[in-house]
């Protein structure tokens, strides 16, 4: 079943992070996940990667810029011939370290921002953060990188649409994504806090038709969320389809949450080349293509274009990996989402707790 | 429960506001047209696209001719169908388009073929065709409405050709003379027609809407005979690499997505020096390729379609 063509590498240098965003999708258990590859088994990942066809690289996180070796790691992903992306929430990035990376081969950043002032983005970050992201932003222009901007969005903040696109076009972005979240990890802990409303999404759906009718620039990126939409989204491209997750501790994964899936082994690109983690291994087997699928999905049309969902959305709100993703509207267990929809309410999240863990 | 209907003059005047801020006289193309900082080739380019509107206006008469079920309004509609398609060969508004395409050093059988029509350019007078066809008669007049605001830009054109392109024959001004004339004509029975028919506020409400959908169409008509004299050239964000996987293939890889590159696409994206506008390319390839049938259409769309997937920027 193996033999999938890969397309792009997700590589999770770290789970460390200086900022606490109560949506994080880093495992609830990131502190007790070390940082399990230094450069040089970094710089062998990417290059199986490429052998298995990759042209990509998403370097990040936790918070790349954590790794002291970032610029090494940027050089050898460079040096396999993948485009090299770097996720990054701005610090401790500086300017001037972003320059350094840029000579290294780095190509594009995704800079993340929480909201459209320093007031509230720092609140929902947990950490003052705010004007070192502008100050990155700035950089990317002046380096030549590419620079998508990217905003979860969530009860919160999602009336400020409209001024977080302006703050897009202030720095020239190439792109924003108004990503709304995904409630994995620790947003399914905070869920009743952070889903929003319909009203809320239409009143920001209307903003960003007017927006993209304005001006071409920057490319606006927004999905109606999975639990309003009706229809699942096809999570990761598939799964084991077109895209490898790296995790810091080097466990090859399907997608950055399915770690905690029950009675799925992965193997780990520590111990095996990246080809036999990407291949063979057996989580890496067990939803691939689609003998593992239920009805409704198993007969539906859809099943090429969805796949069925989120396998990892399926199981925390269900219990069970293969059934349909509950976000579908054909799904028969759709209660727990539904209450979920109805029970949301402004309430107090929990910050993505912080862990020691010793640096690298 | 619905508001109560607009009185007559306000329902005019709101007819006529959606003229003042979307008829394409404040397209930007058709700014630089009036002006005189049209090029020659960009001059063509419009006369042999606007050829498409010209054909699809005597089909959708014909559509909403057959939508009446009275004789007095017949006979006066079909006289826009006499207009257009003139009452023998070689009279009428479609003729006297050819003769101005002539005029601006377009070949009469190239223009009647349609073999040059922009894809955009397509799509929007389709959807003109499609919006008089869904509609019923009320809403189909009330989107012939435009020609309220025709009369004057065709006055205004007339003085810019004179004036700014005297390498066209006058002589070929003819189609625009015509409408001169025709136009308010016509504009002043729909334009009755729709105040008479259109007496409660959900159909003035319609016929407000099927306005202000013509008026996006021809503007988005206008969008693509400019977007044709842009210079598309590759993101600086874009690495085109060959593809292991595939021998001949190339990819373009950008920040968020990877774009599989054939053969034909390698060639037309060697052509994107930044130099060359979209309708250059175009021309160049069809005339390489003299064998291959829509290659116009075709490199137009794969050009459309890597602007927007962003491995080609516009200069
Ligand atoms: S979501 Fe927030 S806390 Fe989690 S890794 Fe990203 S920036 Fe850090
Ligand atoms: S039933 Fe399954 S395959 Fe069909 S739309 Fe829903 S999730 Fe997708």
């Amino acid at each position: 079943m193996s033999g999938a063509r890969l397309w792009n590498l997700i590589a999770e240098l770290t789970y460390r992070c200086p900022l606490r965003c109560p949506y994080c999708s880093n495992p609830k258990e990131w502190a007790s996940i070390r940082d399990g590859l230094d450069a040089d088994a970094w710089a062998r990942v990417f290059r199986e990667a490429a052998a298995l066809g990759a042209v990509h690289v998403g370097l990040t996180g936790g918070e790349p810029s954590a790794r002291r070796d970032l610029d090494a790691i940027v050089r050898s992903a460079a040096e396999a011939g993948l485009y090299t992306h770097l996720v990054t929430a701005g610090v401790p990035l500086t300017p001037d370290g972003l320059a350094t990376l840029r000579d290294a081969g780095l190509r594009s950043v995704q800079l993340s921002i929480q909201d459209a002032t320093a007031a509230a983005s720092d609140r929902i970050a947990g950490t003052e953060s705010f004007e070192r992201k502008l100050s990155i932003a700035r950089a990317a222009r002046e380096l030549g990188l590419a620079l998508t901007l990217n905003v979860v969005l969530h009860r919160e903040n999602l009336a400020n649409v409209g001024a977080l696109i302006e703050v897009a076009r202030t720095l020239d972005a190439d792109r924003l994504e108004l990503a709304n979240a995904q409630y994995d990890g620790w947003a399914l802990a905070n869920r009743d806090a952070l889903l929003p409303s319909r009203e809320q999404l239409e009143a920001a759906s209307a903003v960003v038709a007017e927006e993209r009718f304005r001006a071409l620039r920057p490319e606006l990126v927004w999905v109606l969320p999975d639990y309003f939409s009706g229809r699942p989204k096809p999570c990761m491209g598939g799964w084991g389809r077109r895209l490898v997750v790296v995790a810091p501790d080097g466990l090859v994964l399907p997608c950055h949450a399915a770690r905690d899936l029950p009675g799925l082994a992965f193997w780990n690109a520590r111990e095996r080349s990246l080809a036999e983690c990407w291949n063979d291994a057996p989580g890496m087997n067990a939803y691939r293509d689609e003998a593992w699928m239920r009805e409704p999905c198993r007969s539906c049309v859809k099943r090429s274009e969805d796949f069925g969902g989120c396998r990892c959305q399926a199981f925390r709100l269900t219990g069970d990996a293969t059934n349909t993703d509950p976000a579908c509207a054909l799904a028969p267990q759709r209660a727990s989402l539904l209450d979920a929809r109805a029970r949301a309410a402004p309430t107090a999240w929990i910050a993505r707790g912080v862990g020691a863990q010793e640096g690298n | 429960m619905t508001d109560a209907p607009l009185a007559p003059a306000d329902f005019e005047a709101r007819l006529r506001a959606i003229g003042t801020e979307r008829y394409h006289d404040k397209h930007p193309f058709n700014l630089r047209m009036h002006a005189g900082t049209l090029s020659r080739e960009e001059i063509q380019t419009w006369v042999r696209n606007r050829y498409y509107y010209q054909t699809r206006i005597p089909v959708k008469d014909s559509a909403i001719l057959a939508k009446s079920g009275d004789a007095a309004f017949r006979r006066e509609w079909v006289q826009r169908l006499h207009d257009h398609d003139g009452r023998a060969p070689g009279e009428g508004g479609l003729e006297m388009w050819l003769r101005l395409a002539e005029t601006v050093g377009l070949e009469r059988a190239d223009v009647e073929s349609l073999a040059g029509v922009l894809p955009g350019v397509r799509r929007a007078c389709d959807a003109y065709v499609a919006l008089v066809e869904s509609s019923d008669l009320l809403g189909s007049v009330a989107a012939s409405l435009t020609e309220l605001f025709a009369g004057d830009i065709m006055t205004t054109r007339i003085a810019a050709f004179e004036k700014h392109y005297a390498w066209v024959d006058p002589e070929g001004l003819a189609y625009f003379r015509s409408r001169t004339k025709q136009a308010p004509r016509d504009a002043s029975f729909g334009l009755a027609f729709v105040l008479e028919h259109a007496r409660t506020r959900p159909d003035q409400d319609r016929c407000l809407a099927a306005l202000e959908r013509k008026c996006e169409i021809l503007w988005s008509l206008l969008d693509a005979v400019e977007a044709a004299h842009r210079r598309p050239v590759l993101s600086p964000h874009v690495v085109l690499r060959d593809d292991a996987e595939r021998p001949g293939q190339q990819i373009a890889v950008l920040p968020e997505r990877g774009v599989r590159v054939n053969e034909s696409g390698q060639e037309i994206l060697a052509l994107c020096d930044g130099g060359r506008s979209s309708e250059a390319i175009a021309r160049v390839l069809h005339d390489r390729h003299p064998e291959v049938p829509h290659l116009l259409i075709d490199v137009h769309e794969f050009l459309e379609q890597m602007t927007r997937l962003g491995v080609l920027v516009l200069r």
